[in-house]
């Protein structure tokens, strides 16, 4: 054997003995600068190589490097091994996977402006605009200006309140109607939505706060098919494919003709006579509708000749109510947390 | 209004089912509330007592032969106490079925019972509202006949809605018309004749001075020969199946008229009143009047009276007064059947706080024609009872054909899309009483006499359509044209909502109307509301008095009604009155959290809000704007900041005053945003600048400020002092205490520095710093901390 194979086998062997005593990353980084450092004991047979035999001095070089590479891997392997030993720990503990998650702080959007979105998406999708109004309104854009005079008994079917004799909280979206049609030309389509006022005891079925969404389209040739088309399809949007919806014939003194509109009852579909939610007639009412009176049209100046429109007004704590199965419209003012987390 | 399908056939042909003419009603814009099924009753027939005799082994029994008009009479015995010879009556026969008993043969004390003699009760029908014991009949009425077909017994009772604008509809025949032309079967129509003889009555004839314009139409007609007594069997079973408890002869010839044609009518006792003249005027101010209620009520001219010479006899289409009420001892009476204004009736009804079934009608404004039919049917019935009717005097305006309407088949299509024939339009107008003449495709169309609301070629095609049915009208989706509005406003709730949801904000709503009491609490915090608020002038409950002029309070509500910490928001109007109402959409949100313990000047919450802000600003408007301190009724004095753009305050925040806080039971601390809508700006589209290829370096200084030096002005003298090697500065800690000395404070700020076109050098770096330091030295009087 020759010296240097002796001398590097000897520095192997105690390597070896120092690397398997190595107990954590700190003893295993000693050991490298001990035996592969600057003043290292490999580094000190490489030095050594000039008092060789002449003879092994050509390969003695190769052979170090072969030495310090077989060294550098067995360190690799041992950190590798201590590392290892330590996940070994950490994945030796075990959690109850079952125990309640920690909520985050989510935020959300409230049900009546979810539907309220839903629905204006739908408009938005075919082309109508969104807008918004004022919620106190003079009695022109509330009434006499949508063909209910003051002498109308209509008039006090809208139980309002009033903050003087001619201003009050408005007891429906339809000013929005008015506004928009003397602000811009036909064509028309936009929907409106907003909160309304009427003098209702609060209930489970009522408050004197709610939501309407109007909707009109003005425009040449718009009919009442037209009217059918697009509130089955917001029905169907809101509720499902399979929805059905129900014009009845019936009176708004802005309309004519006047249609209520029902929908096929989403809970029941119709099937039970003690459904709570259309209390077994299988129907939902959703609001009125109906052609704009010729009146409405000629009020802000358009051509009945060459304009006809429809128009409709819709509960949205009615269409959320029957959406989310919720037994009681005071819950959305209540808004308990556990209300909002559920229907976030 | 209650209806009995049983006096719908009368006039016309129907289908069995009550479920199918519900249905029918409800597609003809009469929807069905309820429908009043009546119990099975069978077996029970007219009778007539020929004989009666005290029953041999009971005291309280008697004994009658009753003709059924079989073969053989019945013997029934019976404990009722007002039976006599000669009375008809109803009798269960052997194997009758009544609501809660069948009729089987059985033995009374020893004398076997052919049947059962009926009280109104065992017909179902309110025993209260008929005579005690059994029912009495009209000696007419032919035996054998079946009692449940004769009076309608087994027909459901509809509970009918009518829309405000068919008052014509307000009535039996009415609703059979609109049937009757909807399934496309005859209306046999009673006769509208008056059968007043061509006299008048001896002494005065009835007249009538109408001295307000809003009495339209006044027909007055007098009778004698009148005797009250209960009416005939049939009328009253109508009446208490409609729910109007049969009273007198008179009393029920009024109101069976006024349910069959809508037409209410009033009975005057002849001899309680001057001259058999009526005047229709205006109360006097100060006028009283006992009315058919027995209560006194004090008038005013606003309410419409009937007088005679001497005083008020009624108020017009409300209530009858008791002075000239029908009595037992009326012999000869005048019939008012009359018209007058919706309005009139209205507002006096409301004045009054009273309301009846005649004004219920007359408030909706009948047509004046009816004024001459109601007459007429009631002058028909009384005849029937024996009464003498005198001649009809109709006063006020003359009655006129309405207008005739132009239609075409085309606007019948243009409303509804529905292409008909003008023969087809033409038979469906004809079916509701309409007079039509067709010219090709023109119909020219007068409606009858009784529909004041068809007025316009519209109200023609809506007839149309409820004839058509709705459901024949094909739903299609139109094509929108192309327009030009604006969707901002909605766009920007919907995008503020969106963003706050993702900042872990949840939305709720509450009420815009408030109780005094959030006043209260305002100011028993020591506060006066910075504006004034609007006041609602008929709330239902004082719990409605004031419009909402802040979100705050209702925010506070909330927290203190969950008591945990939370985050929310909300986005609605609000109001205040400085000369005139203002209304402002308001966006608020916030959090109620525990406490934080740290030092007096600082408030982590604070920062976490104000970052909340910017983001939310930043992902709406696209811009970051800087905070000012300011002051906001409501918040903390020294922790609330403002937002200003172009002059107009974007938004406030802060902590929210303690006191007001406790004072509304909150026991966490608030933190409070308002953003004003209208002063959002539009959203500006950021430009991005790409950072600079070279590296940059920083520098931090700890600064010793006088307590009123801001971090935003050190970073905006730094920011100027660097120049154009400035990349950014940012405030970092803030230190109070001992070690730097009252009044002041310490400030730690970070300065990044760097080129675009170069690696910035340290010379450069500390140049720059420097002169920071001595800008920082001169303007705000800092000193630099080692």
């Amino acid at each position: 054997m020759s010296e240097l194979a002796a001398r590097l086998d000897d520095v192997q062997a105690r390597f070896a003995q120092a690397v398997a005593a190595a107990d954590d990353e700190r003893a295993l980084d000693a050991v490298r600068v001990a035996y592969l450092g600057r003043s290292g004991e490999v580094t000190a047979v490489r030095r050594g190589i000039g008092q060789l035999p002449p003879a092994e001095r050509p390969d003695a070089g190769k052979v170090i490097n072969a030495v310090v590479e077989r060294m550098e891997a067995a360190l690799a392997d041992a950190t590798a091994r201590l590392e290892n030993r330590a996940f070994d720990a950490e994945l030796a503990q075990s959690i109850d996977v079952t125990f309640p998650a920690i909520e985050p702080a989510t935020g959300s959007i409230h049900p009546v402006r979810r539907v309220l979105q839903d629905a204006v998406a739908y408009f938005t999708r075919h082309g109508f605009a969104t807008v918004l109004g004022m919620e106190i309104e003079p009695d022109y854009y509330t009434f006499d200006a949508l063909n209910i005079p003051a002498t109308h008994p209509a008039r006090e079917g809208f139980d309002s309140f009033f903050i003087s004799d001619s201003l009050l909280l408005r007891p429906h979206t339809s000013p929005m109607q008015i506004r928009t049609m003397q602000q811009h030309k036909p064509p028309i389509a936009v929907v409106a939505p907003g909160k309304c006022y009427r003098r209702d005891a609060v209930d489970a079925r009522h408050l004197f706060q709610f939501h309407q969404i109007e909707g009109l389209l003005v425009a040449e040739g718009i009919h009442f098919g037209h009217l059918k088309g697009m509130l089955t399809g917001l029905c169907r949007e809101l509720f499902g494919a399979d929805q059905r919806v129900r014009f009845r014939p019936s009176f708004f003194p802005f309309t004519e003709p006047s249609a209520e509109v029902d929908t096929t009852c989403p809970k029941c579909k119709a099937q039970s006579a003690a459904c709570g939610m259309c209390g077994g007639s299988g129907w939902i009412e959703l609001g009125g509708a109906g052609m704009v009176h010729p009146n409405v049209l000629r009020e802000v100046g358009y051509d009945t000749e060459i304009y006809t429109g429809w128009a409709f007004g819709f509960g949205i704590e009615r269409l959320a109510l029957t959406r989310y199965d919720i037994d009681d419209i005071r819950r959305f003012v209540d808004c308990d947390p556990d209300f909002l987390t559920q229907l976030a | 209004m209650r209806v009995p399908i049983s006096w719908l056939r009368e006039y016309v042909d129907l289908p069995d089912d009550a479920q199918h003419i519900a249905d029918r009603l409800a597609m003809l814009g009469f929807p069905v509330e309820e429908i009043a099924a009546r119990p099975v009753i069978t077996g029970v027939v007219v009778g007539k007592i020929v004989a009666i005799e005290k029953h041999p082994n009971a005291d309280r029994l008697q004994v009658c032969k009753v003709d059924i008009g079989a073969d053989a009479p019945l013997r029934i015995a019976t404990a009722a106490t007002n039976v006599a010879a000669e009375q008809v009556i109803p009798v269960a026969t052997i194997g009758a079925q009544l609501p809660h008993l069948k009729i089987e043969p059985r033995k009374m004390r020893g004398v076997e019972s052919q049947g059962m003699m009926c009280s109104a009760e065992e017909l179902a029908l309110p025993a209260e509202w008929f005579e005690d014991g059994i029912m009495q009949l009209d000696p007419s009425t032919p035996l054998g006949a079946n009692v449940v077909e004769l009076f309608g017994l087994a027909d459901a009772v509809l509970d009918v809605e009518v829309t405000s604008n068919r008052v014509d509809a307000m009535s039996v025949l009415g609703l059979a018309r609109e049937l009757s032309a909807s399934y496309g079967v005859a209306l046999r129509l009673p006769s509208f004749e008056n059968p007043g003889r061509d006299a008048d009555p001896p002494g005065h004839a009835p007249r009538v001075t109408i001295e307000s314009t809003d009495c339209t139409r006044f027909v007055a007609q007098a009778f004698d020969g009148v005797r009250v007594t209960a009416a005939p069997a049939w009328m009253r079973v109508r009446l208490a199946l409609t729910g109007q408890r049969p009273i007198s002869n008179l009393v029920d010839v009024s109101n069976y008229v006024m349910l069959e044609t809508a037409q209410p009518l009033h009975f005057y006792d002849a001899a309680q009143m001057r001259d058999r003249h009526l005047v229709v005027r205006d109360a006097r101010p100060d006028e009283t009047i006992v009315t058919l209620d027995e209560v006194e009520r004090t008038l005013t001219p606003q309410a419409l009276v009937v007088a005679d010479g001497d005083r008020a006899l009624g108020l017009a289409g409300l209530m009858g007064g008791a002075s000239s009420e029908v009595r037992e001892s009326t012999t000869a009476i005048v019939l008012e059947s009359a018209n007058f204004e919706g309005v009139r009736v209205r507002r006096m009804s409301m004045q009054l706080g009273l309301r009846s079934e005649a004004s219920s009608r007359h408030e909706k404004t009948l047509a004046p024609a009816l004024a001459d039919i109601g007459a007429a049917r009631a002058a028909q019935l009384l005849v029937q009872m024996g009464a003498h009717a005198y001649r009809p005097h109709a006063f006020g305006a003359e009655l006129r054909t309405a207008a005739p309407i132009a239609l075409a088949a085309r606007d019948v299509e243009r409303l509804l899309g529905l292409r008909l024939d003008a023969t087809r339009i033409a038979r469906h107008l004809e079916m509701l009483g309409c007079a039509v003449t067709v010219h090709g495709d023109a119909l020219e169309v007068t409606p009858p006499a009784w529909r004041r609301d068809l007025a316009i070629a519209a109200d023609l095609v809506e007839e149309v359509a409820r004839m058509e049915g709705y459901d024949a009208i094909e739903p299609i989706e139109p094509a929108v044209p192309a327009h030009a509005i604006p969707s901002a406003q909605y766009e920007l709730e919907t995008q503020l909502a969106a963003t706050l949801a993702g900042l872990g904000y949840r939305e709720i709503l509450s009420y815009s109307l408030q109780s005094p009491q959030v006043m209260t609490r305002v100011k028993r915090a020591g506060l006066t509301p910075s504006r004034e608020p609007v006041e609602v002038r008929n709330p239902l409950s004082e719990d409605q008095r004031f419009l909402r002029w802040a979100l705050g309070p209702g925010m506070l509500e909330y927290f203190a009604r969950i008591d945990t910490p939370a985050r929310v928001f909300e986005i609605g109007h609000v109001f205040s009155n400085e000369n005139t109402v203002t209304e402002i959409p308001v966006l608020a949100f916030g959090f109620s959290v525990d406490p934080i313990d740290e030092p007096s000047w600082r408030d982590t919450n604070f920062l976490r809000l104000k970052g909340d802000c910017e983001a939310l600003l930043r992902a709406v408007c696209g811009i970051t704007v800087d905070a000012t301190r300011d002051v906001r009724a409501g918040l903390h004095p020294g922790k609330t900041a403002v937002l200003m753009h172009d002059g107009r305050e974007i938004a406030n925040f802060g902590k929210m005053d303690p006191r007001v806080t406790r004072s509304f039971g909150v026991r966490l601390p608030v933190y409070l945003c308002n953003i004003f809508l209208e002063h959002v700006p539009e959203y500006r589209i950021p430009r991005y600048r790409p950072p600079s290829k070279f590296p940059s370096t920083y520098r931090d200084l700890a600064l010793v400020v006088d307590l009123d030096v801001t971090a935003d002005q050190v970073s905006r003298t730094t920011r100027r002092a660097i120049g154009e090697l400035c990349l950014g500065v940012r405030a970092f800690d803030e230190y109070r205490g001992p070690q730097v000395g009252e009044g002041r404070k310490s400030l730690a700020i970070r300065a990044t520095i760097g080129r675009f076109d170069a690696t910035i050098t340290d010379e450069e770096a500390d140049a720059a710093i420097a002169r920071a330091i001595d800008a920082l030295r001169d303007e705000t009087g800092a000193t630099i901390r080692t």
